[in-house]
């Protein structure tokens, strides 16, 4: 109870998580960062689940720099060529 | 003549990225085929002010964007409501200890995406989270996190953007955690 008190009173666990993002992103003011700051020392649910961010946030980025495998096979993208050189009269 | 065979040349060598890359934002292969067909029309009509300044897969690349977005902003026109309760009780407070789970990760995660089966999962829980957040949360990494362009491109607010990336990620952990790191 006193947990969910002191929650609330300085920052609930759903609006951490979401001032996470924007420190992520770099985008977070300096009033938001003490507030996520304060929290965080006080939360260990929310660290957690800071630590984990900081992990999707690699695997995330690492993957979508990654050439995808494939999606479309070859004959598809052959089909799709012929087509819009048709469509384009080329 | 030369715009013809110039545009030839780019849909032989460019279809296969232009097609894998909007197949991957959008999860649906037919839809990235209509889209990338947009694309070349838009690379025809407007050939005389692509300047050479780019490249031109780039050039290609910034129409499929725009492609996309307009893609996005068609279907999704109204606000997103975007509730937190699964993972949140009415104070705002974690509605379980799942969080605290371990994942084990110390030295491991750098070896994850070499891992296949790992990538499937991975694959599976992106899958699962409904388009409205898959394709804003796609473009944000594709585009190095640029929140601001990323927000104003598929026209949502940036406090849209951060409730999207939020609730997207609360998912994707809850998934991984669950067909992943206490599985295996």
């Amino acid at each position: 109870m006193l947990r969910k008190f002191i929650h609330l009173l300085f920052l609930p666990c759903s609006e951490a998580t979401l001032l996470m993002e924007k420190q992520n992103a770099e985008t977070i003011s300096k009033k938001e960062s003490r507030r996520l700051i304060l929290h965080l020392k006080i939360c260990k649910w929310c660290r957690a689940y800071q630590q984990k961010l900081k992990i999707l946030d690699d695997i995330l980025k690492r993957r979508c720099s990654d050439k995808k495998e494939n999606t479309i096979n070859s004959s598809d993208i052959q089909d799709f060529k012929n087509k819009i050189v048709e469509r384009l009269d080329l | 003549m030369e715009k013809n065979n110039v545009l030839k040349s780019w849909v032989e060598q460019y279809s296969e990225p232009l097609l894998k890359r909007a197949a991957y934002v959008l999860s649906d292969k037919d839809a990235a085929k209509d889209i990338v067909q947009d694309v070349f029309l838009a690379a025809f009509s407007y050939y005389e002010s692509f300047e050479g300044k780019s490249k031109p897969l780039t050039w290609l690349m910034a129409i499929l964007n725009r492609k996309v977005s307009d893609f996005y902003r068609k279907k999704y026109q109204s606000e997103p409501h975007i509730k937190l309760d699964h993972f949140f009780d009415e104070t705002g407070s974690w509605n379980n200890n799942e969080v605290l789970n371990d994942w084990d990760s110390s030295g491991k995660e750098t070896h994850l995406l070499d891992d296949h089966d790992f990538n499937a999962t991975l694959e599976d829980c992106i899958e699962e989270l409904p388009s409205r957040w898959k394709i804003p949360l796609k473009m944000y990494y594709l585009q190095e996190k640029k929140a601001q362009e990323v927000s104003q491109e598929l026209e949502i607010s940036t406090t849209n953007l951060w409730k999207i990336l939020q609730r997207s990620r609360l998912q994707l952990r809850e998934c991984l955690d669950n067909n992943w790191f206490r599985k295996s």
